[in-house]
Order: C-alpha cells, then sequence, then structure tokens
C-alpha cells in the first residue's frame, strides 16, 4: 500500500490531469477530446481512491516535499476527480469542445494540489490561478466579465493582502480579517454572493460547478484561518454564514430558473460547511468535514442531473411543469435521492453529517440551531419545488429518444451508490474526521497547520 | 436453543429486515436499469409482508407466552464523538407490537387490494417501491426506542406519502398538493428536530427511556416536571399535529386524496395519520408534566374533531368526506390521551384505522352500488341522520356552511399570514439581488427587469 502514498505516485496523480489538459488544447475533435478527458479523469479517480484507501491503512500524514497526502486532504482527493468526472459524463456531447475539457482537467488538477500542498503560499498560489477558469469560459462564450472581475479580482487582493500581512505581522488582526473576508468571498456569503449566481447563469454550467463544489474556501479555512486565534472576524463571519445559509434556502425557493436554484441551494450548503467549520468546537469542526464531502458529493448529482436536462430540454424554468419523468426516471431518481442526502435525508451520506451540525450548534445557542433547522427545511422544500417543476406535469412529445446515454447512465449509477452507501458508512467516517478536528483543533492552540514562514 | 432475548431480537430484526430488503431489491433493480413485472413486484411485497407479519405475531405470542412485557433491541450506538451518540434501538412493547401488527395487517390487504386495482397502471412500479419506503418507515418508526430511529422512519413515511399524492403527475393539482403537504410535513420535521436535540441535552441520549424511565409503556418512573420537559413537550405536540392533520395544519388532509385510493387508505385513513397520536401516545409521560399541557392537548383534539365534523358535512367527493371523518376520530383519539386514557386509545386507535381502510378500499365501487341501489328500488335512498344544524338560526346556518365549505378558512389563513409574505419577502430580496449583479455588471436596467415581484401563485 506504501507503493501508492509514494512521492512519485502522488505527484502524478495530481500532474496527469494538467498534463492531459495540455495535450487536449491541441486535439481538433470534441469527440475525442471527450473521450480522453472521461478516460483521465476516471484514471485519476481510481489513483486518488487508492491513495485515499492507503493513507487510511497508514492513518499518518505522509510528506513528498511540497506535497502532504494528510487526514483533512485524503477523503477529499477521491472526490474533487469524482466532481470533475460527473460533470464531465454529464455533458452533452454537442456541448463539448476541446478548450471545455482542458479546463476541466485543468480544475481538477489545481483542485488537487491545493489539496496536497503543504506551504500557505503554495496554497494562496494555487486559489489565486483557479480563478481564471471561469473567467477563461465566460470569455471563450462572450459572456461579461465585469461582475466577475470585480468580485474574484477583489478575492485575490484580499487573499494576497491578508496571506503577505500575515507573513509580514502574524500577531496583527488586520491579515485575519482580509483572509477571513477573501474566503467569504469566494465561498459566496451574503452580501458578497453575487458572483456565484451571475457565473451559474452566464458560464458553462460544467466550468461553474467545478469551480465552486470543491468548496475550497473550506479547505482555505481550515488550513490558514483555523491556527489562527479566533477573533471577532470570525464570530462575525459566522453570523454571515448562518444569514447566507437561510437567504439561500429561501431563495432557492422563489427561483424560476434551475441554474440560480442551484445557485442558491450550493450557496446555502456551503455556508452552512463554513459555519460549522468557523464553531472551532471538535463535534462542530467534525460536522464540517463530513458535510465537506457529503454536500459536495450530492450537490454534484444534484447538478448531474440538471446539466443532463438542459442536454435535452434546453434552459429549464421552473415556472411551470415539464413532465420530463416518463422519459428521463433515472435522472428524476437521481435528481431526488442527491437533493434529499444535500438536505440530510435518513439512509444518505448527508444524515449523519446534518445531524452533527445541528445538535453540535446547540453550544451556541437554540436561536443558531434555530436558524441552521430553518435553513435545512428551506432547502428541501426548494428541492422538492424544483423535483415536481421539472419531472410532473404533461410529458413533452419528442420525435427522438431522449433516454439516459451510457455514459449519464455510470454517472447515475455512481452516485447513487455514493449517496446510500455512504450513508452505511457515516460512522467509520465520522470517526475519522471526529479524529481530524481534534489534531486541528489540537494544533490551533498550539502550532499551526500550515506555516506561514514556507 | 436461542434464549428469549435473541429470539425476540432476531425477531425484531426480521420485522424490519424484510421491508429493508425489498427496498434494496428495488434499488438495485434501478441500478440495474431493470424494471420488474408486476408478477414479480407482487410476490416479492406479498411475501415481504408476510415475512415481517409472521415474525411479528411470532414476538407477539413469545412475550404473551414468556410474560415480558418489553424487550429492547440495542442495534449499536450509530456515530460516537465526544459529546454526542447517535443510537438506533428497537423495543417491543405493547405498543410497538399493536402499532406492528396493525401496519403489516393493513399493508398486507392494501398491497393485494393495489396488485389489482393499480393492474397495468403506468406507475404501478413507482407505487410499490414508495409503498416499500412506506413500509419500511412506518415499521421503524413504530419499533422506534430512540428518537432518531423515529425520525428515520418518520421523514420516510412523510416523503413516500407526498410522492404517493402526486402520484399522477402529468395532472398538475397532484404535484403541487403534494408539495404543500411536504412543506407542512418540513415544519412538523423540525419541531421534532428540534425535540431530539433537546432529549439530547435533558438526558444527554436520545432514549425514550431515559425520557420516561424503564418501565414497560404506558407506565413511567421518572417525575417529570420543569420547563425542559413542558418545552419537549410542546414540540412533540407540534410535530404530532403537522402529521396527524391536526388544527392548525388540517388542510393539508383533503389535499392529500390526490393519490390513488390504495394509498390514501394506508396514509390517511389508517397508518400515517396515526403516526403522530403514535408519538404522543409514546411520549405521553411528558404530556403529564404539567397540567395545561393536557389541556392543550384536549383542546386541541377536540376542536379538530368538531372542524373535521362541520368540514366532512359538506364534502362532495366521497375520499375528502373519509378524510375528515377520520380526523375528527383522530381528534378525539387524541382528546383520550390528554384526559390520560391511554390504553382507550390505543383500541380507537387500532379499531379506527382498520374501519377506516375498509370504507377507504369501499370507496370507489360505492358509488356504483349505490346506483344498482337506486334502480333496484327505483328511487333515491332516504337520507339518514340527525340534522341538528337545521335548529340553528339561518344567519349562522349560513356561517357555518361557509366555514365548513372553506374548510375553517386553514388554508387562507396560512396562505395570507405565512406564504405570501414569506414569498414575497424572498422575491423582492431576489430582485434586489438581480438589480445589484445588474448594476456591477454594468447591464442596463430595463422597466421589466425591476418591476416589483409577482404575487406568488398557489
Amino acid at each position: 500500500m506504501n507503493f501508492f502514498l509514494s512521492p512519485l505516485w502522488i505527484q502524478l496523480t495530481a500532474a496527469l490531469p494538467v498534463a492531459a489538459a495540455a495535450v487536449l488544447l491541441f486535439v481538433r475533435t470534441p469527440s475525442i477530446a471527450a473521450r480522453w478527458s472521461v478516460t483521465v479523469l476516471a484514471v485519476t479517480l481510481l489513483s486518488a481512491a487508492l491513495i485515499f484507501a492507503a493513507h487510511t491503512v497508514v492513518a499518518a500524514p505522509v510528506e513528498s516535499g511540497r506535497f502532504a497526502v494528510d487526514d483533512v486532504a485524503s477523503p477529499m482527493l477521491p472526490v474533487v476527480v469524482m466532481l470533475h468526472l460527473l460533470a464531465m459524463l454529464g455533458t452533452a456531447k454537442s456541448r463539448v469542445s476541446s478548450h471545455f475539457c482542458a479546463r476541466l482537467l485543468l480544475s481538477a488538477g489545481l483542485a488537487m494540489f491545493a489539496l496536497l500542498v503543504q506551504s500557505g503560499a503554495l496554497l494562496v498560489g494555487v486559489l489565486s490561478v483557479s480563478v481564471l477558469l471561469p473567467w477563461w469560459d465566460l470569455k471563450s462564450r462572450g459572456q461579461r466579465t465585469r461582475g466577475y472581475v470585480i468580485y474574484l479580482g477583489l478575492f485575490l487582493v484580499l487573499l494576497l493582502a491578508g496571506w503577505f500581512n500575515l507573513s509580514a505581522s502574524p500577531r496583527s488582526p488586520w491579515p485575519v480579517v482580509s483572509l477571513t473576508l477573501a474566503f467569504l468571498l469566494r465561498g459566496g456569503i451574503v452580501p458578497l454572493h453575487g458572483w456565484m449566481p451571475s457565473l451559474f447563469k452566464n458560464a458553462a454550467f460544467g466550468s461553474a460547478l467545478v469551480f465552486v463544489l470543491p468548496l475550497v474556501e473550506v479547505l482555505g479555512v481550515v488550513r490558514l484561518l483555523l491556527p489562527q486565534a479566533p477573533g471577532p472576524m470570525q464570530e462575525a463571519a459566522g453570523i454571515a454564514c448562518l444569514v447566507t445559509a437561510v437567504y439561500g434556502g429561501g431563495l432557492a425557493i422563489v427561483q424560476n430558473d434551475s441554474r440560480r436554484f442551484f445557485a442558491h441551494i450550493g450557496l446555502s450548503q456551503t455556508s452552512m460547511v463554513l459555519y460549522a467549520v468557523l464553531m472551532r468546537t471538535p463535534n462542530g469542526l467534525t460536522a464540517a468535514l463530513c458535510l465537506w464531502i457529503s454536500a459536495s458529493l450530492a450537490l454534484a448529482g444534484l447538478a448531474f442531473s440538471l446539466r443532463a436536462l438542459e442536454a435535452r430540454f434546453g434552459s429549464l424554468s421552473l415556472r411551470e411543469h415539464h413532465g420530463f419523468y416518463e422519459q428521463v426516471p433515472g435522472l428524476a431518481i437521481c435528481f431526488l435521492i442527491t437533493g434529499l442526502a444535500s438536505v440530510g435525508f435518513p439512509g444518505t451520506i448527508g444524515f449523519v453529517p446534518m445531524e452533527l451540525l445541528i445538535t453540535s450548534s446547540v453550544s451556541k445557542g437554540l436561536g443558531i440551531t434555530a436558524a441552521l433547522a430553518f435553513a435545512a427545511m428551506f432547502n428541501a422544500i426548494a428541492i422538492m419545488r424544483a423535483y415536481f417543476a421539472l419531472f410532473t406535469g404533461r410529458s413533452p412529445t419528442t420525435s427522438i429518444s431522449l433516454r439516459t446515454t451510457t455514459a449519464e447512465r455510470s454517472g447515475i449509477i455512481a452516485i447513487s451508490l455514493i449517496v446510500f452507501l455512504g450513508g452505511w458508512f457515516s460512522p467509520a467516517v465520522v470517526e475519522s474526521r471526529h479524529r481530524t478536528a481534534n489534531r486541528l483543533l489540537g494544533e490551533s492552540n498550539g502550532s499551526p497547520a500550515v506555516s506561514p514562514q514556507h | 436453543m436461542p434464549s428469549q432475548e435473541s429470539l425476540l431480537s432476531a425477531l425484531a430484526l426480521i420485522i424490519v429486515g424484510g421491508p429493508l430488503v425489498l427496498v434494496g431489491v428495488f434499488f438495485i433493480a434501478f441500478l440495474l436499469g431493470r424494471k420488474l413485472g408486476e408478477t414479480v413486484i407482487s410476490r416479492l411485497i406479498q411475501g415481504t409482508v408476510a415475512v415481517s407479519l409472521l415474525a411479528a405475531i411470532a414476538a407477539a405470542v413469545t412475550m404473551v407466552v414468556t410474560r415480558r412485557a418489553q424487550h429492547a433491541v440495542e442495534l449499536g450506538d450509530w456515530v460516537i464523538t465526544s459529546s454526542y451518540h447517535l443510537k438506533f434501538e428497537f423495543v417491543l412493547d405493547v405498543l410497538s407490537i399493536s402499532y406492528v401488527l396493525l401496519t403489516l395487517v393493513l399493508c398486507a390487504t392494501i398491497a393485494a387490494f393495489s396488485t389489482r386495482y393499480l393492474h397495468r397502471e403506468r406507475g404501478y412500479h413507482r407505487f410499490f417501491v414508495l409503498f416499500a419506503v412506506f413500509l419500511l418507515g412506518m415499521l421503524t418508526a413504530a419499533l422506534s426506542d430512540t428518537v432518531e430511529t423515529l425520525f428515520a422512519g418518520w421523514e420516510m413515511v412523510g416523503l413516500s406519502s407526498v410522492l404517493l399524492i402526486a402520484f399522477f403527475h402529468e395532472r398538475p393539482a397532484p404535484p403541487r398538493n403534494g408539495l404543500r403537504v411536504w412543506i407542512v410535513y418540513r415544519v412538523c420535521d423540525a419541531a421534532l428536530m428540534f425535540a431530539a436535540i433537546l432529549m439530547h441535552e435533558i438526558n444527554g441520549a436520545g432514549d425514550f427511556d431515559h425520557l420516561v424511565g424503564t418501565q414497560a409503556w404506558p407506565r413511567h418512573d421518572p417525575l417529570l416536571i420543569g420547563p425542559h420537559f413542558t418545552l419537549l413537550a410542546l414540540l412533540f405536540i407540534i410535530a404530532a399535529a403537522g402529521k396527524s392533520a391536526l388544527i392548525p395544519f388540517s388542510g393539508w388532509l383533503p389535499r392529500a386524496m390526490e393519490g390513488p385510493t390504495p394509498s390514501s387508505a394506508i396514509f390517511y385513513g389508517a397508518l400515517s395519520v396515526h403516526l403522530g397520536v403514535f408519538l404522543l401516545l409514546r411520549v405521553s409521560p411528558v404530556l403529564d408534566s404539567a397540567p395545561w399541557l393536557s389541556v392543550l392537548v384536549v383542546t386541541l383534539g377536540l376542536g379538530s374533531a368538531a372542524f373535521a365534523y362541520l368540514a366532512g358535512r359538506v364534502q362532495a367527493d366521497i375520499k375528502s368526506a373519509l378524510a375528515f371523518a377520520s380526523l375528527t376520530q383522530v381528534g378525539i383519539i387524541i382528546a383520550e390521551i390528554g384526559l390520560g386514557f391511554r390504553y382507550l386509545a390505543l383500541i380507537h386507535l387500532l379499531g379506527h384505522a382498520c374501519l377506516r381502510t375498509l370504507q377507504f378500499l369501499r370507496a370507489p365501487s360505492l358509488l356504483h352500488d349505490h346506483h344498482q341501489l337506486e334502480n333496484a328500488i327505483g328511487a333515491r335512498p332516504r337520507e339518514e341522520g340527525i340534522m341538528w344544524e337545521q335548529r340553528l338560526p339561518p344567519a349562522v346556518q349560513r356561517w357555518l356552511f361557509r366555514f365548513s365549505l372553506e374548510r375553517g378558512f386553514l388554508d387562507a389563513l396560512l396562505d395570507r399570514f405565512i406564504a405570501r409574505p414569506f414569498v414575497g419577502f424572498f422575491r423582492r430580496l431576489d430582485a434586489m439581488d438581480g438589480a445589484l449583479s445588474r448594476l456591477i455588471e454594468g447591464e442596463a436596467v430595463s422597466p421589466e427587469k425591476s418591476a416589483p415581484p409577482r404575487q406568488p401563485s398557489a
């Protein structure tokens, strides 16, 4: 098993999608690019899963130069690759281009590097580079980029300023304020959330998805902010996250466009994970680390269903009932179970994390618990409303078969299995995440997890 | 020879294991892309119900023979962290065994009825998948000995019932009504979730025996007095009121009749509508923590019964009339619980569920029978019953008629004071959000886009 934790194997795994992306830029035929992307992502997923399995057996941080597989990164490696694979499988052949495939692979590589890097400087560098991919996508589609540039430019300024000041004057509160604001902005926390619905509306769904769903802001908070002493800024950030959780859930209920609906569900879920991290309690952080996995996967499944529907029927309005169930029942079931998993339905991957989050919030006051419960309730209502709007109603008559393709079918099977089997393996996951949470909190009281000196 | 304890534990696991395996079979069939035929589904359902029913009868007989009042089946701690543990545990006692037997007998009846009633229906497969989820949820909730186990079953029942309300999904009304029921269920689920959290705060665990003592139902050890218990009882009452359609949540009950007749029978005539009653019976000692709680429960029960009686009198379709008749009895059962008659409430529940299932299943053919009867006697049958409201002044009669016809204005009140302000508020926020985004993007804000948000539709 140690072979899979060797520096060479780890670096090859993360570099494979990046190298493949470089090659794909020269491939002219979209179908070939798509096939290669799926193959590369599948191989990377297998490799990431092997690294995770090997790390679970060894159960100690494994360093390989500037990269390390620790207990934060190891379960997230297969998760982020899975997100990218699902994004690829859910993309219609007619909408694939070589550049889209290259961007997707680059995104997968960057997300893996972000998880693996040991030094704070490298993490900041990877997070900074990754914001260029959606911009590239918007540009290539001829969409306006002003809003994106303003918001994400501000993110870069805050991130870099925070990081350099943290290195220069670690005792000053301003770097923490700056970094906190940067990660709130990256997570789309109200009132810094405007870029997220716009991105989902204007960019390719796949590009927006892989930029948002790995929830790298959670990684940033865990690696860079958690080691710093808690202060009023983090308290305020927690409140902003709570407000966003309720706000996102409420807005998701009233959306009439499927992408904006998804963006607001994502907003609400991200903010719940961020709030859980900012609680800085063992149970809260355990819930955050579990939710990070479950929310990413569940939302990826939800988005996968939406993308497959969009590929068939174009943009989807939630104002009327479309009746897609009869034509694509598999997608309907996938949408429902992943949607329910994201709100913590019993038996799914999200149940235990959501229970743990809500229970652990009691220590912060019953008002906080109520806010989280309301957010979860709003999300559940929004998901059922969207389900009914998309899959019930009079079925449209089409002259061609709209049944799910083999690629889509494999995506549905994979995500359904993960969502259900993840529920059964929750105890083991929670136990491992609890150990990680205790370690992180222990380090935050002592030496930082990521040294600012690097 | 296995010991009595291990035999009872095994039987409890078989009761729940049967439907769990059935749901697993449907899931595997979905993964493999195989659609099971009607005969296979019918045999699977009947076999599962038969196995669980035999196990439940065996457990009941064993408990009677061995004179055991209760038996806990610990499945172990599911999740443990430093200050939290999630535990799944079942209990066999008078209450759980009675409810399990009722569930399985009625589900066996409904399954046999449905295989013929829904023969060649497009959604045959979908109906039985949801039926299996419902059965699993009901049995899990009925046998639960921890609030988490109850919550898991409670949620499965809620989901399956909502999807069955929307069963005929090509029409717009069923999904709309399904969504409405889902919203009410989410509110009562949130109350149950809060109750679970409060139980953990009070006892450090979600076990019912930690709360009401280790004695068999309906006895209890500790004297449950204190503000925590009062709040806990209130949360349980809200959860039960939502699930059992008590006032002010009664508006969803007639809407739930959109589903196929077998699901209406089992959900809103027999089992699901009684799940709130079951919850109050399970935690009934908590209701004794303050006298005014009992008064509240009695008032809620009698108020719901009176409302349902009035609304039921003016219904023009048989399923809605039966739904309100169910609610009348559920209200009376709730009042019995509030008065402390727990065994009476349990017996009333069992009898009522059986009677109402029979009435619901007869409903589709009843009109046909009435027409035959009219043809045979050559006239319309004489109307029977006491029309006491005819003795009231005409103005009061008119008001009562309107009140009943509008179902107590409950839906209108919820729409006006909760749904519309909520939707209006978030639509305004959405409009502001959009305007800000357009401003930042440098887009021109068109008058059309900056128009005030639409009023929400139903």
